[in-house]
């Protein structure tokens, strides 16, 4: 890459865009009901890898959350059991919340590199000019 | 996306130091040293302007997956810009200031 700062910003940003993305996924899910006899929605998390050198940071792949989910008592749910039971997913959104915060700041933090970077690069050209 | 085009113009001046030991024999080989390395680095502007290009299609349209590619692509393509618009005043710059030289 011949702007290696750029580059490497640019795959922060990606990656935090992807956090984004498994986090608006938890949210969206958050109150998904699915009756006792399958799994639960399980949350989905982003698992994050360096690249050789310093080339910047990947997602490796991703992580499932607990299946088990939570047992609530609703009878009245057309998809509870013969208990009475169904499953919430086993999600606390809270913690969503705060990495909610977390991929964003991130998010902007990489943007910022890039615009520093780009100023950087125009300062270089600006030499011996004047 | 090379850097030894980049490197390419170091060498240049490099030449342009050693110009004074045989006017005609450097003249020859800076002369295409420089064109290659203008060339190359006018070649690799239009490859990023056109994956600039792209992207922006891309955007305007909505099958853009990642909006930061878009701008990023752009602003690479804004400073390589500039580089070389750099680098081609300064040789234009050069030539003039040679060619306004008298005995």
């Amino acid at each position: 890459m011949t702007f290696d700062a750029i580059g490497i910003a640019s795959t922060g940003l990606t990656l935090h865009r992807k956090w984004l993305d498994a986090i608006s996924d938890n949210l969206a899910n958050i109150n998904t009901v699915k009756p006792t006899s399958g799994p639960a929605f399980q949350a989905r998390y982003v698992v994050a890898q360096e690249g050789a050198g310093n080339s910047g940071a990947y997602v490796q792949g991703a992580a499932y959350g607990n299946a088990e989910g939570r047992l609530v008592y609703e009878p009245a749910n057309p998809l509870a059991d013969k208990d009475g039971y169904v499953k919430y997913p086993d999600i606390d959104l809270a913690s969503q919340m705060g990495q909610l915060i977390m991929a964003q700041r991130g998010y902007q933090a990489n943007a910022a590199v890039v615009d520093r970077a780009k100023e950087t690069y125009q300062a270089a050209l600006q030499i011996g000019r004047a | 996306m090379d850097v030894s085009s980049i490197g390419a113009v170091s060498g240049v001046s490099g030449v342009s130091s050693t110009g004074t030991v045989s006017a005609t024999g450097t003249s020859g080989t800076g002369a295409t040293g420089f064109a290659n390395a203008l060339g190359g680095a006018v070649d690799n502007l239009q490859q990023l302007q056109s994956t600039s290009n792209t992207l922006a299609i891309q955007a305007v349209t909505g099958s853009l997956s990642d909006i930061h590619n878009a701008t990023i692509a752009s602003t690479r393509a804004q400073v390589t810009l500039e580089l070389v618009a750099a680098v081609r005043n300064k040789g234009v710059d050069a030539f003039t200031e040679i060619m306004r030289m008298q005995a």
